[in-house]
């Protein structure tokens, strides 16, 4: 599906993994259990690696493996759902997570800045109109009482 | 009172044109109704019964005579003429349409107001006491920390879509005005020992359908340190908060199932993170809010001897006098409570044309500005004494001088099933009921704090009035809950359920038995709450009951 990065929108080079599905031979977004079940071939085998975890995932279960991840995807399951902005915060901040940091799912264009400023730098919108939008949006902004994060 | 500067009207600005922007997509179909209620909500805008309803914030409950003429301005232009104070020191109008509230925030925005998150799941008005910055007793102004606080939660993008609503409350004094133990967090200003300005944090208070009273989840944090103490707090209820029933989502309810002290652990694990990041308040920053809060020119060598002036002997206004106001911490002013609980009003309600005299009233009298309180009462909180008698007389000319601050009919009310779609009950013709038996009798039957809400979200504050109300619905028919005791002064308290409810046309007669039992109970001077105390709940029980 369409996504932003750095203000505009661009090619998905990831694949994404599911259930019971073959690996492409790199890039492969794959969810948390199946990196559990397939950590060790995971990592000598298909780098780069991306994860896509929910927003209400228990951090510690990636905390000591973050090096190993290319890209972390985190799923809103309902637009209201604030948690992964916490999570996107605190992987950047406390954990210095500094690749591609990516929110996917249930994601209003009202919402790209806000993403953008808790420390996502990719957008995945559901189709090319919101896109489009999110790109406006994302400058409906000029000021901010918060700091941003790096 | 704090000024925007450019940078802060160009937010507010910005957020208007935004908001805009989503009214036109959605009045256009292109935001679904579930896609546009979070957005309107964290603008203030819920739709009710009749039309949209419309809460704009007062940040701590100040105001400007400019901003209140603007509120008569909306009132007139948008709605029905009048507007309505809530017991979170903002207003509500309940009559605009949806297509012209962009326009109503373009003009607010033009005296540096707004309804930004004065709804939502996200971090509400931040109230205070109403009289800051007056009251002998206080330790700090609490005002600029609520403005801090006001621009570090504003439009917040990690706290927008919290599991549920937030609300803080700020007290500057020991004696707790704010009713800052019946909010999620609640600080109290405190001075260590070596003077240094710091808040003691409680966390995890409110009302609605769990009332629960906040706990203290550290007794001292420095004053350079709130924001990232709180935003601590924020993060750990952002991610463990309960999301998946509305009705236990606030924090009381993760500090309950967590353990104050797991949640303590986890909040100091996440403030050691950041306390010394770029939330760390400067001294410059804090002064330079400070410094827009300076207490005002007053006059010094005033001789106050208006109130020994003949013509000043109007049995009216000394029963005003005495009812209304209270004592300055500058000799030679008073603070005058203006009430909105006339009979002929709604609690809480104000016209157009009050709206302009009480402007009018504050330029000439109060340093041009207003206070909303958690009453629903207005005040000007800078009145010489010497010019008390000639506001009396235009206040009362305006009906805004019924001298019932503090008695049963200065009553705190929800809207009720008359506008509001979560309701079960109707609160105002109760309200109406209650004022109609009283109004002759309110100043003899003595200070008592009764709170009414129309259904168990709790809008109006019925576990903590001495007399609660509880709107229950029984059937399709209204029944009414009673309640005794609560309070929301120094030491907050739930109040006790008198019995089973009460049929609504037997309510005003129930209030009634009650205020007899108190009335033949008491001992001199002494309050409803001691009384009850001593007497304990049976003989109200006995008297109600008995005659229902």
């Amino acid at each position: 599906m369409p996504l932003i990065k750095n203000n505009r929108l661009v090619q998905d080079t990831w694949h994404i993994i599911y259930d019971g599905e073959t690996l492409k031979s790199t890039n492969n977004l794959v969810d948390l259990a199946y990196w559990q079940a397939n950590r060790t071939e995971l990592i000598t085998t298909h780098s780069p690696i991306g994860l896509r975890i929910d927003g209400n995932e228990d951090i510690e279960l990636i905390a000591t493996d973050l090096q190993y991840f290319s890209l972390i995807a985190i799923n809103f399951p309902s637009f209201t759902d604030g948690r992964g902005y916490s999570l996107a915060h605190t992987l950047r901040e406390q954990y210095d997570y500094s690749h591609e940091l990516r929110a996917v799912g249930d994601i209003l264009p009202d919402q790209a800045l806000y993403l953008k400023r808790v420390g996502f730098d990719v957008l995945d919108l559901p189709n090319k109109e919101s896109a489009e939008l999110a790109l406006q949006k994302l400058s409906e902004f000029s000021v901010f009482y918060q700091k941003p994060v790096a | 009172m704090y000024l925007y500067n450019e940078f802060d009207q160009t937010l507010v600005n910005e957020r208007v044109e935004q908001f805009r922007d989503q009214t036109k997509r959605f009045l256009n179909g292109d935001l679904t109704e579930e896609q546009f209620r979070p957005l309107r909500l964290m603008n203030g805008l819920y739709i009710q019964t009749h039309a949209p309803m419309l809460r704009v914030n007062i940040p701590y409950g100040l105001l400007s005579s400019k901003q209140m003429r603007m509120f008569a301005h909306i009132a007139h232009t948008y709605d029905k003429g009048y507007g309505h104070f809530t017991t979170r020191q903002n207003i509500q109008f309940n009559w605009p349409k949806l297509e012209q509230v962009p326009d109503i925030l373009a003009d607010l925005a033009t005296v540096q107001m707004h309804a930004i998150q004065s709804s939502g799941n996200c971090i509400r008005n931040i109230t205070c006491d109403p009289l800051a910055g007056v009251s002998a007793d206080e330790i700090e102004d609490p005002r600029p920390y609520c403005e801090i606080i006001r621009q570090w939660s504003t439009l917040h993008p990690e706290f927008s879509y919290l599991p549920r609503k937030f609300k803080f409350a700020v007290s500057g004094s020991p004696k707790d005005r704010a009713a800052t133990q019946v909010h999620d967090i609640g600080l109290h200003v405190k001075k260590d020992a070596e003077g240094r300005i710091g808040f003691e944090v409680l966390v995890g208070g409110g009302l609605g359908r769990t009332p629960v009273i906040g706990q203290v989840i550290a007794p001292f944090i420095a004053e350079e340190d709130i924001l990232s103490y709180s935003e601590a707090i924020l993060r750990t209820y952002n991610l463990f908060g309960r999301r998946d029933n509305k009705y236990k989502a606030r924090i009381k309810i993760l500090v309950r199932e967590t353990g104050l002290d797991k949640f303590k652990a986890q909040v100091d694990a996440e403030w050691e993170t950041i306390k010394n990041g770029p939330l760390k308040l400067t001294q410059k920053e804090i002064q330079r809010v400070k410094a827009q809060f300076a207490p005002f020119p007053y006059q010094t060598a005033v001789s106050t001897n208006a109130p020994n002036d003949p013509q000043n002997n109007s049995g009216a206004f000394r029963q005003w006098l005495k009812q209304n106001t209270i004592q300055h911490k500058q000799a030679g002013y008073r603070v005058v409570f203006i009430s909105l609980k006339s009979p002929t009003q709604a609690p809480g309600d104000i016209t157009t044309e009050q709206m302009n005299k009480v402007a009018d009233l504050a330029e000439q009298f109060s340093f041009a500005k207003i206070r909303t309180t958690h009453d629903q009462n207005l005040a000007l909180t800078d009145v010489l004494e010497n010019d008390l008698f000639l506001l009396w007389q235009q206040l009362n000319d305006a009906q805004l001088a019924t001298p019932n601050i503090g008695t049963i009919t200065d009553m705190i009310c929800c809207p009720g099933l008359d506008f509001c779609s979560l309701a079960n009950a109707s609160s105002i013709d109760i309200a109406q009921g209650i004022t109609e038996r009283f109004t002759d009798n309110a100043i003899d039957t003595g200070n008592i704090s009764l709170k009414m809400s129309g259904c168990m979200n709790g809008c109006g504050h019925h576990s903590i009035g001495e007399i609660g109300i509880l709107g229950v619905d029984k059937k399709g028919e209204q029944w009414y809950q009673l309640t005794l005791g609560g309070s929301d002064s120094h030491q907050s308290k739930l109040g006790d359920r008198l019995g089973k409810a009460i049929a609504k046309e037997s309510v005003v007669d129930a209030i009634e038995d009650i205020i007899h039992v108190y009335k033949a109970q008491r001992t001199v001077n002494e309050s409803f709450t001691n009384t009850l105390q001593r007497v304990g709940l049976q003989p109200f029980k006995d008297k109600v009951y008995a005659a229902h």
